[in-house]
């Protein structure tokens, strides 16, 4: 079984061919095989495969195909025929990382990777069961000719309206067997056939390279001043998202993530387009910056109020460094076909991207000083890793590089190279422009800070005023509400005079300070605040009384006027506790009125009437028919000897049911349950993938899938 | 980064320090392309627009000397999207031209046929043009050439007309300039404006934009139409000319509410062209009465919008504006831009200085305490009644007599919007008043008398002081009138408000009733003055009344 030798192969290998191994296929260490058995049996595993096709790129994956369409064993020389000569240190390569392994002189492939490959490797039809005489060929019609032409790349099928009067061109081909009948409909043109138009290649033409980088030339000291001023933006952004986030908290959706209207409010107040608050909130979350609350606010976690007291170098480097291993894909929010996905949502999860961003971000690194050109990109990285490539993902990438400054005008800036060669300083706090501590105040009420501003002057600044424009610098508008506001949160209107005569290096203009003094003489005129209840009389001292009571201090009363107590406990039991003390109060309700009898007390809850047991009711025909077929399946199960399916090695598990796949027999499993109770069943299998076995259960008739892991044996159904 | 005096914000508007050494310089550089939006007394704020960078286009720069000076002076690395924006920008002017065909007549042509296939794919577009003739051009229908801009425009693809202009009627006109000479920039911008074609003159109030208009005409030589805002612009119009050419009186005919007069050279107000009658405009025939070779519109930011439309269909003709702004109250600089023409010529900022523009004029807000009484009928008053109400307070009117009374040796006007007001303040003072059924004879002569020094006070109402020319005052008070639009406030305030030969400083008070709608008008007056680089200061009414007792 091919199996076996593929773990004999590997067990001939020496020491270091196996650290190789491990080397390029990491997933094959964790966790690490118990021998080497247990090791071949994961590197032909699906899953394993997968991630090492993925890692192949354009020209690996052309030859390894390539060698999918030989019979095993095949030579090396065989391989070089059908593909190209530059094929041979592929090969070495393809078998260190255990994608081929050797018989001897010739070469074999892992059991499972021609399932992975597919059928139809590079657009191959089928082997044909019958001799071809590709001499007919001189002699074809145009028609057929024409057939075969549109077939030779792939794909091999073509539909025919009915496959017994198939037409000339066809019939003729069908007639020397140069396409077979696949089904009723359809007819393939077989492998050799496909060989021999393509000459003997499997692929028309290889790509042992990728293509040359192309873009746009730039200076670094342009790229660099551009990217500072992105990175600048950015911080602004993550900074100015969250003290709006504070002010005006988003609410989440049902269904996760933030709403398109709250979105589009926050590009409104950040003057930016929706892909880029998107992508900022993105950040922010990864970094928990914000959160979800469980009132399902959004909103800035402490770990904002930390991440603003580090540096802004620290402050970048934190959140790109999340960014580049996130497998949240920002880029996908907005709408894709019906469904809106929305951002800090469950649905932007994608495998790839981040692997994706490195290779994007390396590519740009080796071509300094170019804005890249989009399409020649994509097609380096497409060469790069044909499995995993996705065109968007690498303008989404070069577009987030570009918002975090990593890149400036396109090309790679000296703080992204810093920050991928993982260096300590960055450079990017020494040229970020210093922080200002003073502002400038004219007689339009405005102020303006003519750069960014320490954080706590722009908190302050931020709580008594409005910003109007940002940027560089930023605009601030003084009003009636900005200065009420102030107030609000605690400041006098002397502390505001003399925070504004301290900081502003232009004297404070009149008409301003008249408008603090004017709101801080009218604020907080009005006071509101609540009580439970309220004593009332006319006898103002027999309100003074009440007050004074010492039995009646427990109830802390309060005085709002010279005839009104309010104090915090429920009307009725004021109403006791007076009482009790011998005064004699009556209830009166919102408009005055006396409340004569004492209101008929009723429950706050909702009628709960409790529920009538009743015989037990005739079961429906559904459940009895149910119960018949389990227990003739179980009869059946009991009469298929043995009655405990013999336990077989995992190994064994998957030969033998690989097996009865191709057998297509019928086999009785013995089935551990989530509680590890062990069931026998009696199934069809018919197909394996990613640790599931698909089969036709007999009990109930239908397809269900069963982990193989849980399966602790097999054996035949008879 | 450099140290530069321009701060380039994200959302496009340019803040410039003025203390800065190299402010002066990078001002004249910016101005250019860039609307200055407000001009308090440290930063700048000017403003990047599609019209701003067009017309800076249209002059000759471009995106690559817009995008070096904003990165010269720039403070801070200015964001690459912006400039890219500019340049985007920039380069969509120009790319679509009109021009005449020898066989079709007006044709639209363009050297990239993506964007004429874009434009022709424009639904307000598409039925104005006809014939593709190739791929760069198209015929466009006779008569649409205005409409045409103004749709292209909107589509953000400005067309450069090239079309030509007829000469129109042949008339010898000639500046006379004897014991006054025409000022080196008057020329320059009348040579801009002939060699551009048509288009928009931007000249300080009082920078001479009469004698602009003159050496145009002298330049066209040809019958001519001026639309001007008012009688009295029309008067000062035809005495301009009179003095600074060869027209005689009987060449230069007025057209307006009270005459009606068609001469070589025609002077209309905008109130007798947009005048209805049964819902149709009564004067239009004036456009066509002659074949005019130029049309003059005075004031072109305060151009009402039905003369756009009749403007559209006269394209062939040489067309002038004189403005002190491009800025418009109701957003339709684009208009201006596509019918009229791009800017020509302005003035540097040097001229405009020097020029007086920002008046050393002081404002004062008069905060006034509104009785109990009177706080009570405020708030319970219908909301459409409250401004009404708290402009016109006896309160108001006790502040607004103090004041008068305080400055009762100088030139004061009392300024007002509600009659009943303005009567009883003429009456307790003693004073005339003169207000929007006055007759203008009666008018010209107490404001004869009032120029002459001998009435000392006036009291006039909005609708007069709107409609005529007031005279020099040192002192305004406004007992009421709502903010209006800026330019409203700014002609009011620069016409009526020069410094006194002795130096002393004109004075604006407004009164203003404390917590009511009142004080909200006062704030944006506020916050345009300031903006302006007017002093402007608070102070309680109680100040002033405990100065004057009585």
């Amino acid at each position: 079984m091919s199996v076996n030798s593929f773990a004999d192969e590997l067990r001939a290998r020496s020491d270091e061919a196996i650290a190789a191994l491990f080397e390029v296929r990491p997933d094959l260490l964790s966790p690490v095989p118990t021998d080497l058995s247990a090791l071949s049996a994961r590197a032909n595993s699906t899953p394993s495969l997968m991630r090492a096709l993925e890692s192949l790129n354009k020209f690996q994956l052309e030859i390894l195909t390539s060698a999918c369409v030989l019979t095993e064993p095949f030579s090396k020389a065989e391989l070089l025929s059908v593909s190209t000569p530059e094929a041979g240190d592929e090969l070495v390569r393809l078998w260190a990382a255990a994608l081929v392994y050797k018989d001897g002189t010739k070469f074999r492939l892992p059991g499972n990777l021609r399932h992975l490959i597919g059928d139809e490797p590079a657009g191959l039809g089928p082997q044909s069961s019958k001799k071809i005489d590709f001499k007919a060929l001189k002699d074809i019609p145009a028609d057929s000719a024409a057939v075969l032409e549109r077939l030779t790349w792939g794909p091999p099928r073509g539909q025919v309206g009915n496959i017994k009067s198939p037409g000339k061109a066809i019939g003729w081909l069908l007639e020397n067997s140069f396409l077979t009948v696949m089904d009723s409909k359809t007819v393939v043109l077989p492998r050799e056939v496909g060989m021999h138009l393509r000459a003997g290649k499997v692929y028309k033409e290889y790509s042992p390279e990728a293509k040359n980088f192309s873009g746009t030339n730039r200076k670094q000291k342009d790229v660099d001043r551009a990217a500072i001023a992105n990175i600048s933006n950015f911080l602004r952004w993550c900074e100015e998202l969250s003290h709006n986030w504070s002010d005006e908290p988003p609410v989440a959706l049902r269904s996760g993530g933030l709403g398109i209207r709250d979105l589009k409010r926050s590009a409104d107040h950040l003057g930016v387009d929706e892909n880029c608050v998107a992508f900022v909130a993105e950040v922010l979350y990864l970094g928990g910056l914000i959160v979800v609350d469980t009132d399902d606010q959004i909103l800035p976690t402490n770990s904002f109020d930390i991440w603003m007291s580090r540096s802004l170098e620290e402050r970048w480097s934190s959140l790109v460094s999340l960014w580049l291993e996130t497998s949240r894909v920002s880029g996908l929010v907005g709408k894709i076909g019906e469904k809106n996905i929305a951002p800090l949502g469950p649905e932007l999860d994608r495998a790839g991207i981040a692997s994706m961003r490195k290779i994007t971000l390396s590519t740009l690194a080796q071509n300094l000083e170019l804005d890249p050109e989009i399409k020649t990109l994509q097609e380096i990285i497409a060469w790069q890793m044909p499995q995993r490539f996705n065109a968007e993902y690498i303008e989404w990438t070069l577009r987030e590089a570009e918002w975090l400054g990593l890149t400036g005008q396109g090309a790679l800036s000296q703080f992204g190279q810093a920050f991928l060669s993982g260096s300590e300083d960055l450079g990017v706090e020494l040229a970020l422009p210093k922080p200002v501590d003073h502002i400038l105040i004219q007689a339009d009420n405005s102020a303006i800070a003519p750069g960014p501003l320490t954080v706590e002057l722009a908190n302050m600044i931020g709580t008594i005023a409005d910003i109007e424009s940002r940027g560089g610098a930023s605009v601030y508008r003084f009003s009636e509400s900005s200065i009420r506001r102030g107030l609000d949160h605690g400041q006098t209107g002397e502390q505001i005079k003399d925070f504004l005569k301290k900081t502003s290096k232009t004297p404070v203009p009149q008409p301003l300070e008249y408008l603090i003094n004017d709101v801080a003489k009218r604020h907080g005129r009005l006071r509101v605040g609540s009580a439970q209840s309220y004593v009332r009389c006319e006898d103002e001292g027999l309100v003074t009384q009440i007050l004074h009571d010492k039995k009646l201090e427990s109830l802390r009363f309060r005085k709002l006027a010279p005839q009104v107590l309010v104090c915090d406990v429920e009307p009725g039991d004021l109403i006791a506790t007076l009482r009790e003390a011998s005064y004699l109060p009556a209830a009166e309700n919102a408009s005055g009125i006396l409340i004569s009898a004492p209101a008929i007390r009723r429950a706050k809850s909702r009628p709960r009437p409790p529920r009538v047991l009743s015989e037990s009711q005739a079961p429906s025909e559904i459940i009895i028919k149910a119960a018949v077929r389990t227990l003739r399946t179980g009869e059946k199960a009991s009469s298929h000897k043995p009655r405990e399916v013999p336990r077989t090695t995992a190994n064994e598990t998957l030969d033998l049911l690989h097996q009865y796949i191709e057998e297509q027999a019928s086999l009785t499993i013995g089935y551990a349950d989530t509680n590890g109770g062990v069931s026998n069943r009696l199934i069809d299998p018919i197909s394996i993938s990613l640790g599931t076995l698909i089969a036709r259960d007999h009990a109930t008739g239908e397809m269900q899938s069963f982990r193989i892991p849980r399966i602790t044996g097999v054996s035949p159904a008879k | 980064m450099t140290d530069g005096p321009l701060i380039v914000q994200s959302d496009k508007t340019l803040l410039l320090d003025i203390d800065h050494p190299l402010s002066d310089e990078c001002r004249r550089s910016i101005a250019s392309f860039a609307e200055l939006e407000k001009s308090p007394e440290h930063i700048h704020t000017y403003r990047l627009t599609p019209l701003g960078l067009w017309n800076a286009r249209a002059a000759g720069h471009d995106a690559e000397q817009v995008v070096d000076i904003l990165l010269k002076y720039s403070r801070f690395a200015v964001p690459h999207a912006l400039l890219v924006d500019v340049a985007e920008t920039m380069s969509r002017y120009g790319r679509l031209r009109l021009e005449a065909h020898p066989v079709h007549g007006l044709v639209l042509v363009s050297h990239d046929p993506a964007v004429l296939k874009e434009v022709t794919r424009g639904k307000k577009v598409a039925p104005m043009l006809g014939l593709q003739l190739d791929d760069e051009t198209i015929v466009v229908h006779p008569g649409q050439r205005g409409f045409l801009k103004q749709a292209l425009l909107k589509l953000g693809w400005p067309a450069e007309d090239f079309a030509g202009y007829v000469d129109g009627e042949h008339h010898e006109i000639d500046l006379v300039q004897d014991g006054w000479s025409i000022r080196k920039y008057q020329e320059l911008a009348a040579e801009g404006f002939w060699h551009g074609g048509s288009g928009v003159v931007v000249l300080p109030c009082g920078a001479g934009k009469t004698i602009v208009g003159a050496a145009a005409m002298a330049h066209a030589k040809a019958t001519t139409l001026i639309l001007v805002t008012n009688t009295i612009a029309a008067r000062q119009w035809r005495d301009e000319l009179l003095k600074r050419t060869t027209l005689h009186e009987d060449e230069i005919g007025e057209y307006s509410g009270s005459k009606k007069e068609i001469r070589p050279v025609t002077i209309a107000t905008y109130q007798v062209m947009t005048t209805r009658k049964q819902g149709v405009y009564a004067h239009l025939d004036l456009f066509d009465a002659i074949d005019w070779g130029l049309i003059i519109y005075d004031e072109v930011h305060l151009l009402p919008a039905p003369i756009f439309r009749f403007t559209a269909d006269i394209q062939s003709r040489r067309r002038l504006g004189l403005t002190a702004t491009l800025v418009r109250e109701d957003g339709m600089e684009g208009e201006v831009f596509s019918l009229i023409g791009p800017k020509r010529f302005d003035v540097p900022w040097k001229e405009i200085e020097a020029q007086g523009y920002i008046a050393p004029a002081d404002c004062i807000e008069v905060r006034v305490n509104l009785t109990e009484d009177e706080r009570l009928n405020y708030a319970t008053a219908e909301p459409e009644d409250r401004y009404r109400f708290c402009s016109t307070t006896a309160t108001k009117r006790k502040v607004a007599m103090a004041l008068a009374r305080q400055h009762s040796e100088e030139q004061v006007l009392i300024i007002g919007q509600y009659i009943d007001q303005l009567d009883a303040l003429s009456e307790e003072l003693g004073v005339p008043l003169i207000k929007g059924d006055t007759p203008i004879k009666e008018r010209e002569r107490l404001f004869d008398l009032y120029r002459k020094g001998e009435i000392k006070c006036l009291v006039v109402s909005k609708v007069a002081n709107f409609s005529i020319d007031l005279p020099d005052a040192t002192i305004a008070i406004q007992v009421s009138g709502t903010f209006g639009s800026r330019q409203e406030e700014a002609q009011r305030l620069g016409r009526i408000l020069r410094p006194k030969a002795d130096g002393r400083t004109a004075r604006f008070y407004s009164i203003v009733a404390r917590d009511t709608v009142d004080q909200d008008f006062a704030q944006n007056r506020q916050r345009f003055l300031a903006e302006q680089g007017y002093a402007y200061g608070i102070i309680d009414a109680d100040d002033v009344l405990s100065a004057n007792p009585d």
